[in-house]
């Protein structure tokens, strides 16, 4: 138990300390006007707009390439077999609810964040869906108030929460067994999911942390195979295809108030 | 209020004696300046009772693909004879061109007719793979529309593609031609398909220009037409063993 303590303690002094260093040292946020205006699709504007990756800036593109083919060779040699076969012999179903068990555990961080964010109503939602789905979702397997009740999931993340208070996301990044993520991002992503996430609490040290965090992401990939195969396959360039999807989805979830209702 | 202004200066001038003739000419062109400002509104109204509703004419459209996908006829097709008459059933609600356009960006302008034409028609095939390629994933697929907008001529439309275990959102943004809409983007998670290849272009443009990015093309297509003949190689191959063991 002692021992559970301290290492989840370090870890948590560890995330933090680069916490602390991204709000001090990156620059307040230089791309704030277009970070925040919801994209239109039916506006030609946005096809003649700059790119985000040209926003927010690539200026370690050798650096992060290198980590792009690592990543690639992990996946496509060892997570991916390994993610295929536990997909054949655990049924989808199940791996959908251990997907949603470790979503569910993660709603008390969305929650806070929503608050932080200043999207109350987006809070009260997260609230209904934890309480929904922890109990009659038996411990958050299922997604009872998603499905049935319509309170779908919403995402807010504390890498969302720097940028509303004016920290710029600092550069693009690839982050070895993680994925494209900017410098805010990760760093907030460190301090949401490591060190306030529930279930690395009940590590003894870093390598079931480890394996926690792999198990859960393996869990994920078992149920999108093949996507980034169709991704690279079609590309002319991965590294900058992922790149231009990872902003556009980020870009997507991040839009609360889409206008949908012209009809 | 222009038509206001105008008739405020007229009936100002109305108590001027001897000029009654000017006057009613003021008035005629008032009631003409009113007419030609109030026209776009009276005529806005009726445009739009007569806008054909997009996802009505994309629900069937979608259909008819996936239908085409599924038959017999296309499955045991190697050299992907049907797979014109796929692009030719997509070019009814699919405009390449504009895609096309919007892909290359600025860069666009610059082109003559000749490396227009020759990319519109490079890029459709590289699209046929990417989608019709994919049959797989639509046939055991369920399509759902939901919402619709529409922006002058402009419209997206909301679609899911339901899996067993997931949802994802795919939505099609249209342009409306005559009275059909037609499709040059296609949003899959909130990812536009012509911004992700607009920014692959662009560095192959920047370092290779447009004869490059033409090879570039070309290679792909070829890699992705190998790649499709040694899947139905190896699946031609194992069909006689298995029927000899």
């Amino acid at each position: 138990m002692i021992f559970t303590m301290k290492a989840t303690f370090r870890l948590f002094i560890v995330c933090v300390c680069l916490f602390i260093a991204t709000v001090t040292l990156v620059p307040p946020a230089v791309s704030m006007a277009t970070d925040d205006g919801a994209t239109d699709f039916l506006d030609d504007e946005f096809y003649d707009s700059e790119p985000m990756s040209v926003e927010v800036g690539d200026p370690l593109e050798s650096f992060n390439r290198a980590m792009f083919r690592f990543n690639d060779f992990n996946y496509t040699w060892v997570f991916n077999p390994v993610a295929t076969g536990y997909s054949h012999i655990v049924p989808v179903d199940i791996r959908g609810s251990v997907g949603n068990f470790f979503y569910n555990l993660q709603e008390p961080l969305r929650f806070i964040n929503s608050i932080l964010q200043g999207r109350l109503s987006d809070a009260g939602t997260v609230l209904v869906r934890f309480v929904v789905n922890t109990t009659g979702g038996v411990a958050g397997l299922g997604d009872p108030a998603g499905r049935e009740l319509g309170f779908k999931a919403i995402d807010a993340s504390l890498g969302e929460t720097l940028g509303v208070w004016g920290i710029g996301d600092g550069f693009y990044l690839v982050v070895p067994f993680y994925g494209p993520t900017t410098l805010r991002d990760f760093s907030g992503d460190m301090v949401d999911g490591l060190a306030l996430s529930p279930y690395y609490y009940w590590a003894d040290g870093w390598e079931e942390i480890a394996a926690i965090y792999l198990g859960k992401e393996l869990n994920k990939m078992s149920l999108y195979l093949g996507e980034y195969e169709d991704m690279k396959q079609m590309s002319f360039d991965p590294y900058i295809a992922l790149r231009n999807g990872y902003f556009q989805y980020r870009k997507k979830i991040r839009d609360h108030n889409i206008p949908l209702y012209d009809e | 209020m222009m038509s206001n202004y105008v008739c405020d200066r007229s009936s100002a001038a109305g108590p001027v004696k001897g000029e009654p003739v000017r006057i009613t000419i003021k008035y005629y062109l008032a009631i003409f300046a009113a007419a030609l400002l109030l026209a776009p509104f009276i005529f806005h109204g009726t445009a739009q009772a007569v806008v054909p509703d997009p996802t009505e004419q994309l629900r069937p459209f979608l259909d008819k693909i996936v239908a085409e996908l599924k038959s017999e006829e296309f499955k045991q097709d190697p050299s992907c004879l049907q797979c014109q008459r796929i692009i030719d059933i997509a070019s009814e609600h699919f405009d390449f061109h504009e895609m096309s356009k919007r892909v290359l960006g600025k860069q666009w302008r610059t082109l003559s007719q000749q490396q227009k034409d020759q990319f519109v028609t490079l890029f459709t095939r590289l699209l046929q793979y990417a989608y019709i390629g994919k049959v797989d994933d639509y046939v055991d697929k369920k399509i759902e529309f939901d919402k619709q907008r529409i922006k002058g001529n402009r419209a997206e439309v909301q679609t899911h593609l339901v899996d067993t275990n997931k949802t994802i959102p795919v939505s099609y943004i249209m342009i409306l031609k005559g009275d059909k809409w037609m499709a040059y983007d296609i949003i899959v998670e909130g990812v536009s398909l012509v911004r992700n290849y607009m920014e692959q272009f662009r560095s192959i443009l920047r370092d290779e220009k447009f004869s490059g990015l033409i090879d570039r093309l070309e290679n792909k297509i070829l890699e992705l037409e190998n790649e499709k003949n040694q899947q139905e190689a190896t699946v031609g191959e194992g069909t006689p063993t298995s029927d000899a063991g």
